[in-house]
């Protein structure tokens, strides 16, 4: 038993363990969105998977999004039945008004379907819907935005609006940075404005009464 | 005919030339960022067609702000390489520095008291305490802007190190701190630098590099009585630039200013049109 054959032994023992190493330490920034299926991200109780993710409760001191009430209505294949008064042929902002007010439809003209798919609209935590976590980033997000990951499909694109009291508590970062900036910048101008008014009146009145500047 | 020497100087090259920088990147960035932000106005569409539709606005807002974070980290640099580490820390504080001291406090109250007519015009030394504001609030600016322009630019790579939801953080934060930093360049800076009764119609200090000398003795007494005491008046007064110069920067000038205003009148006009919640 030569020295040689222990130390390629012992490589071939290192080779074994060393890929579970990287099973175990796993993190969202690994799971690049190749659109491929991850044992992950199919087996049951992918759930509690998902809210360690980046959006998850846990990071950033729950300061991120909070899980919105998700209705039942979420988890049918046709979101709508049992809508009274739905038909497909009604626009989706009939009904959906806050939903057609953001970036991705007011800058880019991204319609409703182009991540929601057609009729018969599947619920987004349908098992079969692409919107539903376990792939958005993949089935919808890397449609534009190549490379989509599940922390970057984390980005709200129906964003709440920053400066209601509602939001402290579904968004409570969103909330306080954009009222901080809000304070900072309107207290820029609230103390400028007037000042640099003032300030202008009061060289005006020098020059009237026809004294040196700043008398 | 030796031009008469009645202007004091203020401003080195380099400054001068940090400053023209700035002017240029901040406008590229002005009009490139308001283009994007008005994208759903038909004003927004209209300024973001002049360079070749959104896509082209969006990547020479991300170039210009590359540039931009450069010239700050470069002009960090300098600023490390201009302290007199010898008399360090002492040298930060002085006349001459730009730090915040007591005396900009006092300035500052003084100031007040004066367009109130309380009291007669502080006598300032080299900066009063609104220049010194003007100089670090480019710096806060810079600091808000570039971190979440930074965040911003490659939105699938940022969310490999933060979540994804950061990002809508991230764009109200940078959204507001550049509607700050216009507004205040737009209103309060051009009337203040070049719209007081003392500096109308152009104030070309930042320039030509120079203050008139009349003007020193009023604005900044200290300075000048120091520069006095010291021996150093002479050799720092010099004659007006050439008259074709002097034409140059004051057409340059009013260019960037008619751009500024245009931007922040068309801004309001627009505010009405624009989707933020």
């Amino acid at each position: 038993m030569s020295i040689s054959r222990t130390i390629i032994c012992l490589l071939g023992m290192l080779l074994v363990v060393l890929p579970s190493f990287g099973l175990a330490t796993e993190s969202p920034k690994d799971m690049a969105g190749t659109g491929y299926f991850r044992d992950q991200d199919t087996r049951p109780g992918v759930l509690e998977f998902y809210r360690q993710l980046p959006g998850g409760e846990n990071r950033l001191w729950g300061m991120g999004p909070k899980r919105q009430v998700i209705r039942r209505s979420s988890f049918k294949k046709d979101a709508h039945n049992g809508v009274a008064d739905f038909s497909p042929e009604l626009r989706c902002q009939k009904c959906h008004i806050p939903q057609t007010k953001d970036l991705h439809g007011l800058r880019m003209g991204i319609t409703c379907v182009q991540c929601h798919r057609s009729q018969p609209v599947a619920g987004i935590y349908h098992y079969y819907s692409a919107l539903n976590p376990i792939r958005r980033h993949a089935y919808v997000c890397a449609k534009c935005h190549d490379g989509a990951t599940p922390s970057f499909a984390s980005y709200l694109v129906h964003e709440p609006n920053p400066i209601v009291s509602e939001t402290r508590n579904t968004f409570p970062l969103f909330y306080y940075a954009v009222w901080v900036m809000l304070i900072l910048a309107v207290g820029v101008f609230i103390f400028f404005l007037p000042y640099t008014g003032l300030w202008w009146i009061r060289e005006f009145i020098t020059r009237l009464k026809g004294r040196p500047n700043h008398g | 005919m030796a031009r008469e020497r009645t202007r004091l100087k203020r401003f080195t090259p380099v400054h001068r030339l940090w400053h023209l920088g700035l002017i240029l990147i901040f406008m590229t960035l002005s009009v490139t960022g308001i283009a994007w932000m008005y994208f759903e106005t038909p004003w927004g569409r209209g300024v973001a067609n002049l360079f070749g539709g959104y896509l082209n606005v969006l990547e020479i807002h991300r170039i210009a702000g590359l540039i931009m974070m450069v010239g700050f980290t470069l002009h960090i640099l300098y600023m490390i390489y201009r302290i007199d580490w010898k008399r360090f820390p002492g040298s930060l504080l002085g006349p001459d520095t730009l730090v915040f001291q007591w005396v900009d406090v006092k300035g500052f109250v003084a100031h007040l008291g004066w367009i109130f007519g309380f009291n007669k015009l502080p006598r300032f030394d080299r900066w009063s305490w609104w220049e010194k504001f003007d100089y670090w609030a480019v710096w806060w600016g810079l600091i808000i802007v570039g971190v979440t322009g930074l965040m911003l630019y490659n939105p699938v790579l940022t969310s490999d190190y933060m979540p994804g939801w950061m990002l809508n953080v991230a764009l109200w934060v940078h959204r507001i701190e550049a509607v700050l930093a216009m507004g205040h360049i737009f209103t309060i800076h051009f009337t203040v630098e070049h719209w007081r009764p003392s500096s109308f119609p152009f104030n070309a200090a930042m320039f030509d590099g120079t203050i008139a000398l009349e003007e020193a003795k009023h604005e900044h007494p200290e300075w000048v009585a120091r520069l006095e005491k010291n021996g150093l008046l002479n050799e720092a007064v010099v004659s007006p630039p050439p008259v074709p110069l002097r034409i140059l920067y004051f057409l340059f000038g009013y260019s960037i200013i008619f751009l500024g205003l245009f931007l922040l009148v068309f801004a309001i006009a627009n505010a009405a049109l624009l989707t933020l919640f």
